[in-house]
């Protein structure tokens, strides 16, 4: 176990826990090397290859410490916390770090095939080796138990996404996407810096752990800065998951990225920033909540999840019921990203009590169904509109008949992003929906159900243009070798959600302990 | 010994099952290779079955395996796996018809251009239907009982250009789903009703054997008769039985394989599969022998009148699968899978050797063949055999079964031992009547008749040949009865020869075979000597006793009416509503889509707004 010096400086001891992220910063350095020195006329391929071997290196380092830190059959090992407390390497933060950097690594194994031939990417080494440090920041977010830390993480990852986002810079609607996102995520950071800054303020700390001591002192005496700090954080980070009314950049910046980098977008950037809701939230205003405090005291604690919750109804709701006029798939993709950051506010909104504690399974499953459905979606979207040579909706018409295989899997995310059986997002919203049963909050059930209902109506418009329409002179379609094997991992994973969803589910109940693995204490 | 090759017994669905995948993904452009992978499947699979058989009559044991397949709350529900000598008895009648069904189809469909999508639907079936005969529990069992169904839809429907194959497809399909509606209705009752929501058929076996009263007896007769409603529709039992020779629409081969020797006796396993339910509710059996009794009574007559080769076969099915679940359902359950058994095989027999016939004239109607003895040699002869087995004529196997059966009929219940015996005369006769009009006589065909290749005769011949030893296994002497022994261990054997049965059965059967040759060869007896003098019967028997009119009148446009008027309701209120939502959503949506302007400018504004209403409105509330 980690000696936790109480100045929080950092020994050599310590940097062995830091294994996964000091791999992809030096993974990411070396590639830059190498790109700088690797000649133009050589295929930037390799570079994206490495980059791959350096994500699943990685993610080797955390599944390997997890498991040490989860012996089959013995007690959990401890908490390893660094830097006095502000870096947490816990089953929590190892959880998120794994679903990142499978994510990130089906990502590049998607664009290993797409990236190759798209002309519009003129810097692919480029491509390759930022998508390092931007999962490294996304790594900082979920690992982190102090509001600098996690401010830290949430720049590194965002101003890479930024670069990522205007790569396609000779693409009019990539530059003004870029421009935006920087605009806007600008503004979100500046949000949510202001909200960190009044809760320093109120209680002196920047440490979640002292955050939550000094809390109920604050609350009491200066309740309105209290308020403004939890809303603006609340606010700031519902820009970064895109939820409604947060949401309008999104189909924006979607549509100008390239594929692989709008997958990265809706998966990655949205799950660490819901690594970090959860984390803060949890760990502070949680504890105002009538559960913890008794009584009908717990005001602010409930206003703070109330807030969410209509955060999560509207994302929902805006979410579905725009993405009924869209004709763009990653228009429509993104706005299916908004509807989802809804359902995954759900279990983070519903809070605690008793019986029901269970919030962290039934975000972090939901989250691994959207990370397979989305980026497989995402990939054979890539492959479709390659052939069609746009990204619309009409790009896939016929697509059963020119690629019957693909046009399977396609059906596969569909009915998952739909959220019908067998997949996983059905078990996914299945279990959040029952865990807002559970805690009584029947007007979120209700949502939940009626905007999954309308949502059938643009998802299977795909499915009918996959069989029903004929393709008007649609291209070819060429599968590159990588790319289908990211989209049937995508595919194998989403069914296997879906037959055998308990496995999954008792594994992260056993893993993961609210007090153990999310409290900074 | 120990149980080796059961323990691997999972894997025999799962050959039909890849060989439909690979068929299903390269079959379009591969026709050669798609029956090489179909046959190759088919081939381990029933090798794999002997295997497990052998093992089980022998020393090995009873194997049965799941695992969970989730929690609900605290029900679990498990998949899994059950050799018994039951189960793998039909692992064999499956593959083995399957196999020699995929190697027929060689020949008879080789000139159908879709021949690679046929092969992989067979390969579907055969997975489904061997995933139904290995199913642990209810549940699973019914998952592939849908999935068989499906299947004969789709082979059904296999030429869907036809009109009538088309209507054909979806009548067994509609008709056969009253019947799953009744089974799953049973399932839940179970469901409910069983100690710890168990569905697997070893904890129903513990549960009903005996009846010690865990389940009231209502409620047990109830369940049971739910079931054997699954089991009407899907054995063509009266009053579901009009599907089946519709059904005939199909490819012949298919008619072998589903509609004679596999699928529609799944009703017969279904029963037998849980006759501990059964067995512990004496009106439940009543029910199931007495419509069993009348079923075989029913169908054999409607066959006298038939003049479409396939359908005289399918009535033929319909009554012989009746005879079945009269033996089931008067307490004997070797009789009933001893029939089930001989049956797959002389049926499957008489299924191949018509689709022979009609590969070679070209036509169904037996008024328009004759005379092909001489030509057809091995089809003839073949055919012969399969008819003198289904008639009950020593010692070919439908004797056997049918003896089986007759005598414990007589023990039990004398009224159906005699619907037997006629029963048994009328199969005799339109057995006769089929054969001596196909294949004595002047020829009235037009078409050049011949032989058919090899691929078709020679599973003519192993049918044939099983045709007369299948048999066999059960005879009717102490002593020599194996199968009864076999199948219910430790239980006593019921069935004990009776001579004075035997002598009768043989008698009718030869008088029916008489009958038949002194009419439609000799000339002794007019054709028309029965039509001629009360026509009014033989139009009832051709046209099937009017059910299908009935239906019509009775079912059909009623339902439609009724149908007519819901759609109104449907059109005006319900289709209102949803517009309205929909309309709302759109709205909804259009809104939404008015702040997505593009300008960077109105989305910080949003977000500003959006966050400063957020905090006034929940904060607010505090205030109000």
């Amino acid at each position: 176990m980690a000696y936790n010096d109480a100045l929080g400086r950092l020994t050599w001891n310590d940097l062995a826990y830091l294994t996964p992220e000091l791999t992809l910063v030096i993974a990411a350095i070396l590639l830059t090397l190498i790109d700088l020195a690797l000649p133009n006329r050589f295929s930037r391929q390799t570079i994206g290859w490495l980059s791959l071997s350096g994500l699943l290196l990685s993610l080797y380092f955390v599944v390997w410490h997890m498991l040490k830190m989860n012996p089959v059959g013995g007690e959990p090992g401890a908490v390893v916390r660094l830097l006095g407390d502000s870096y947490r390497i816990d089953d929590y933060a190892s959880l998120m770090k794994i679903i990142f950097l499978v994510g990130a690594a089906l990502i590049v194994l998607m664009s290993l095939g797409t990236v190759k031939r798209d002309d519009e990417l003129p810097d692919k080494g480029e491509f390759y080796t930022l998508l390092l440090p931007a999962v490294l920041g996304a790594m900082i977010m979920a690992s982190s138990g102090d509001l600098i830390t996690i401010f830290v993480g949430m720049e590194l990852l965002s101003i890479t996404t930024y670069v990522l986002v205007g790569m396609r810079k000779k693409v009019t609607i990539g530059s003004e996407a870029a421009f935006k996102y920087v605009v806007i995520g600008g503004i979100s950071s500046a949000i949510i810096l202001f909200g960190m800054s009044y809760l320093y303020g109120v209680t002196g700390s920047t440490n979640l752990g002292l955050i939550a001591l000094g809390l109920q002192n604050a609350v009491s005496q200066y309740p309105a800065f209290v308020y403004i700090a939890f809303f603006f954080m609340l606010g700031g980070l519902g820009m970064k998951i895109a939820a409604a009314p947060f949401h309008a950049w999104a189909p924006d910046v979607y549509q100008g990225a390239s594929t692989p980098v709008t997958a990265f977008l809706a998966v990655i950037s949205k799950a660490a920033a819901l690594a970090v809701l959860f984390r803060i939230f949890y760990n502070t205003a949680l504890f105002d909540t009538s559960y913890f405090k008794g009584g009908a005291a717990g005001s602010l604690g409930g206003d703070v999840f109330l807030a969410m919750k209509v955060l999560a109804v509207s994302a929902m709701i805006v979410g579905t019921t725009v993405a009924l006029r869209q004709r763009n798939m990653k228009r429509m993709l993104a706005l299916s990203g908004v509807a989802n950051a809804g359902y995954l506010l759900v279990p983070i909104s519903v809070g605690i009590v008793g019986f029901h504690s269970n919030n962290m399974s039934e975000l972090l499953f939901y989250l691994i169904a959207y990370l397979f459905m989305n980026i497989g979606a995402f990939a054979v979207l890539a492959v479709v509109s390659r052939a069609a040579g746009h990204e619309e909706l009409s790009g896939f018409a016929g697509l059963y008949y020119r690629a019957p295989w693909t046009a399977a899997a396609m059906i596969v995310m569909i009915l998952s992003l739909a959220g019908l059986p067998v997949t996983g997002g059905f078990f996914g919203k299945l279990f959040i929906l029952i865990g807002a049963a559970q805690m009584k909050d029947f007007w979120i059930v209700a949502i939940m159900v009626a905007t999954s209902v309308i949502s059938y109506y643009f998802y299977f418009s795909v499915i009918r243009q996959m069989f029903m329409r004929t393709s008007e002179g649609g291209g070819e379609i060429w599968i590159p070798v990588p790319t289908g094997l990211a989209i049937w991992i995508c595919v194998g994973a989403t069914i296997a959600l879906g037959i055998f969803p308990n496995p999954v589910l008792d594994w992260l109940n056993t893993v993961f302990s609210l007090p153990g693995d999310l409290w900074v204490r | 010994m120990d149980s080796i090759y059961s323990q691997y017994a999972w894997l025999i669905p799962l050959f039909p099952l890849v060989a439909f995948l690979i068929i299903t993904a390269f079959g379009r452009s591969l026709r050669a290779t798609s029956i090489m992978v179909a046959l190759t499947g088919s081939l381990i699979a029933l090798m794999l079955s002997i295997l497990v058989l052998f093992e089980q009559m022998g020393s090995g044991e009873e194997f049965s395996e799941r695992f969970t397949w989730m929690t609900i709350g605290n029900v679990q529900l498990s998949m899994g796996i059950e050799v018994t000598h039951l189960t793998s008895l039909m692992l064999v009648v499956v593959t083995l018809v399957s196999f020699l069904v995929n190697l027929y189809s060689m020949g008879y469909m080789k000139d159908d251009e879709r021949i690679s999508v046929f092969y992989g639907y067979i390969a579907l079936f055969t997975f489904s239907m061997l995933g139904l005969v290995l199913s642990e529990n209810l549940l699973t069992m019914y998952v592939f009982w849908e999935l068989v169904g499906v299947c004969s839809f789709l082979l059904v429907g296999f030429w869907y250009t036809k009109p009538e194959a088309r209507a054909a497809a979806k009548k067994a399909f509609i008709v056969t789903r009253i019947g799953d509606v009744g089974l799953l209705i049973a399932i839940l009752l179970l469901f409910w009703y069983m100690p710890d929501h168990a569905l697997d058929f070893a904890s129903i076996k513990n549960v009903f054997d005996g009846q010690t009263g865990t389940i009231a007896e209502g409620i047990t007769t109830l369940i049971a008769i739910l079931i054997f409603v699954g089991a009407v529709g899907k054995s063509g039992q009266f009053p579901l039985h009009v599907w089946l020779p519709d059904a005939m629409e199909g490819p012949t081969p298919i008619s072998a394989l589903i509609h004679a020797a596999t699928m529609v006796a799944a009703g017969v396993f279904l029963v037998a599969r849980t006759y501990d339910i059964f067995e512990a509710s004496q009106a439940a059996m009543n029910t199931v022998a007495y419509v069993g009794a009348f079923t075989a009574i029913f169908a054999a007559t409607i066959g006298i009148a038939q003049n479409d080769i396939k359908r005289i076969l399918a009535y033929s099915t319909v009554s012989q699968l009746g005879y079945m679940m009269m033996a089931l359902g008067l307490g004997s359950l070797t009789g009933g899978i001893f029939h089930l058994f001989t049956h797959a095989f002389f049926k499957a027999l008489l299924f191949l050797g018509a689709g022979s016939i009609i590969h070679a004239v070209h036509t169904q109607n037996i008024q328009e063949m004759g005379g092909l003895g001489s030509k057809m040699k091995i089809t003839a002869w073949t055919f012969g055999i399969g008819a003198l087995a289904l008639s009950g004529i020593p010692p070919f196997s439908g004797f056997w079964s049918k003896d089986a059966i007759l005598s414990t009929a007589l023990d039990h219940n004398p009224l159906l031992f005699v619907v037997g015996l006629v029963a048994a005369f009328f199969t005799a006769l339109y057995m006769a009547r089929l054969f001596f009009l196909v294949f004595t006589g002047e020829s009235r065909s037009k078409a050049h008749a011949h032989e058919s290749p090899a691929v078709m005769t020679v599973p003519l011949i192993v049918l044939a040949v099983l045709a007369v030893l299948a048999g066999f296994v059960e005879l009717p002497w102490s002593g020599l009865g194996f199968l009864g022994g076999w199948l219910l261990p430790g239980e006593e054997v019921v069935h004990h020869g009776s001579e004075l049965v035997m002598v009768i059965s043989t008698a009718v059967g030869a008088l029916g075979i008489y009958l038949g040759w002194l009419i439609y060869v000799k000339g002794t007896i007019s054709r028309d000597v029965v039509s001629s003098r009360v026509p009014g019967l033989v139009k009832l028997l051709e046209r099937k006793y009017y059910m299908d009119e009935l239906y019509h009148a009775v079912i059909v446009v009623p339902l439609r009416g009724i149908g007519q008027a819901l759609q109104a309701v449907d059109d005006y209120i319900i289709d209102g509503v949803v517009r309205l939502t929909g309309a709302a959503a759109v709205w909804t949506g259009r809104a939404g889509i008015r702040m997505q302007n593009g300008q960077v400018q109105t989305y910080g504004l949003i977000t500003a707004i959006g966050l400063i209403v957020l905090i006034v409105v929940i904060v607010g509330r505090r205030f109000w």
